[in-house]
């Protein structure tokens, strides 16, 4: 039933209590929160959890929303702040292992077919600083603009761009270096 | 490898490792809902009317503006305490300031015996949640109290003697920069304020 719905419809049936409306917004934007928590923690279990947690947080927060604001925005804003206390919390409790592969529960026909250099520009992003990592995930997984991300992040746009150059110099230079390496 | 070649692989390698973690993702969505069944918030018709109206973000710029006013005028009255009671670190003296001013029962049974703790003072006038995140709450949010409704939302920590990094969230911004902090830092970014809680009766 809610398929056929617009988003707004769905806001509006969220605040009104029916959570299956909810439960839409969130099959909608898993895996764009999901994949963004993942980007920034680098850690599957990390992800996952953080991203429950910003779907609860933004249904109990729901009645702040302002709906001239994109939806995506706002819930983006909700994960990258619980995404970067998560990190902060890591700093002094470190996980015992970090994810930097993500492969083992692929099957082993997909795991050879995928090509060797994606699996090096994630272990590059997960040793880039959090600052530049952070612009890399919403430009390139989740497509936002430097002014969004400018709001997301809540830092200036100029800033944005400069984080996204510096980024992409630092994970070239990575790449360069370990290709020189092997 | 060209800018649009990283780009691509980057797009790709990201949008793949979300692909692969489709399986442990699966229920997602069942299991928020099933969360929020266990406590809904309390949502209704008037939450809707108003997200109906939409209205600007005007008021919130306002807002702002008048804490950090009322901040930096907090600030000047601790400072100006501090400088007249030598005997006293300046911190203590605008938090005894701050906390006379917002909540003179707290003061009641302090002195030496008494746990440490941090005293979190924030003027958000018109605010309408106020927490505070730090490394004594894993960076979970504890909610400020203004039970008064004056605008002046505290909270009370007892925490052992130690070095912590905090922050506010104001109405879902962060605001690192208290103005009684010991000290600032700056990571992920962003500023964090840092006091120190010492032993012998200097606490809450």
């Amino acid at each position: 039933m809610y398929r056929t719905q617009d988003e707004v419809s769905l806001l509006r049936a969220s605040l009104n209590g029916e959570v299956e409306a909810w439960g839409e917004i969130v099959t909608r934007y898993r895996d764009a929160v999901f994949g963004l928590c993942l980007g920034f923690l680098r850690n599957r279990a990390d992800a996952e959890d953080i991203a429950h947690d910003a779907f609860i947080r933004a249904y109990a927060n729901l009645r702040r929303y302002k709906i001239e604001r994109k939806f995506s925005t706002w819930v983006f804003t909700i994960a990258a702040n619980l995404c970067r206390n998560r990190l902060r919390y890591r700093r002094n409790h470190p996980v015992v292992e970090w994810e930097t592969d993500l492969e083992g529960s692929v099957d082993p026909a997909r795991a050879v077919a995928r090509e060797d250099r994606h699996k090096k520009v994630r272990e590059s992003l997960t040793q880039l600083p959090y600052a530049y990592r952070a612009p890399l995930v919403l430009r390139f997984y989740n497509d936002l603009s430097y002014h969004e991300i400018a709001e997301v992040l809540a830092i200036p746009e100029g800033t944005v761009k400069t984080r996204i150059h510096r980024g992409k110099a630092m994970l070239r230079e990575m790449l360069e270096e370990e290709r020189d390496v092997t | 490898m060209n800018v649009d070649a990283l780009e691509n692989v980057l797009r790709e390698a990201l949008r793949e490792e979300v692909e692969v973690s489709s399986e442990s993702l699966s229920g997602f969505e069942q299991r928020v809902v099933a969360e929020i069944e266990g406590r809904r918030p309390r949502v209704g018709v008037l939450d809707t009317l108003r997200l109906a109206v939409a209205p600007t973000h005007a008021g919130r710029v306002g807002q702002l503006a008048v804490v950090a006013v009322t901040a930096a005028a907090f600030l000047v009255v601790g400072l100006w305490v501090g400088d007249r009671t030598p005997t006293a670190p300046a911190a203590v003296g605008e938090i005894a300031t701050l906390r006379a001013a917002a909540a003179p029962e707290s003061l009641e049974g302090s002195g030496p015996g008494k746990p440490e703790g941090l005293v979190f003072i924030v003027p958000a006038l018109q605010a309408e949640s106020v927490s505070v995140v730090g490394s004594f709450n894993e960076w979970e949010p504890t909610k400020l109290t203004d039970e008064d409704g004056d605008g002046i939302w505290t909270a009370t920590i007892p925490l052992p003697p130690g070095r912590y990094e905090y922050a506010f969230i104001i109405d879902g911004r962060w605001w690192g920069q208290d103005p009684l902090a010991d000290e600032y830092v700056r990571s992920f970014g962003e500023f964090s304020s840092v006091r120190y809680v010492v032993g012998g009766g200097d606490g809450v």
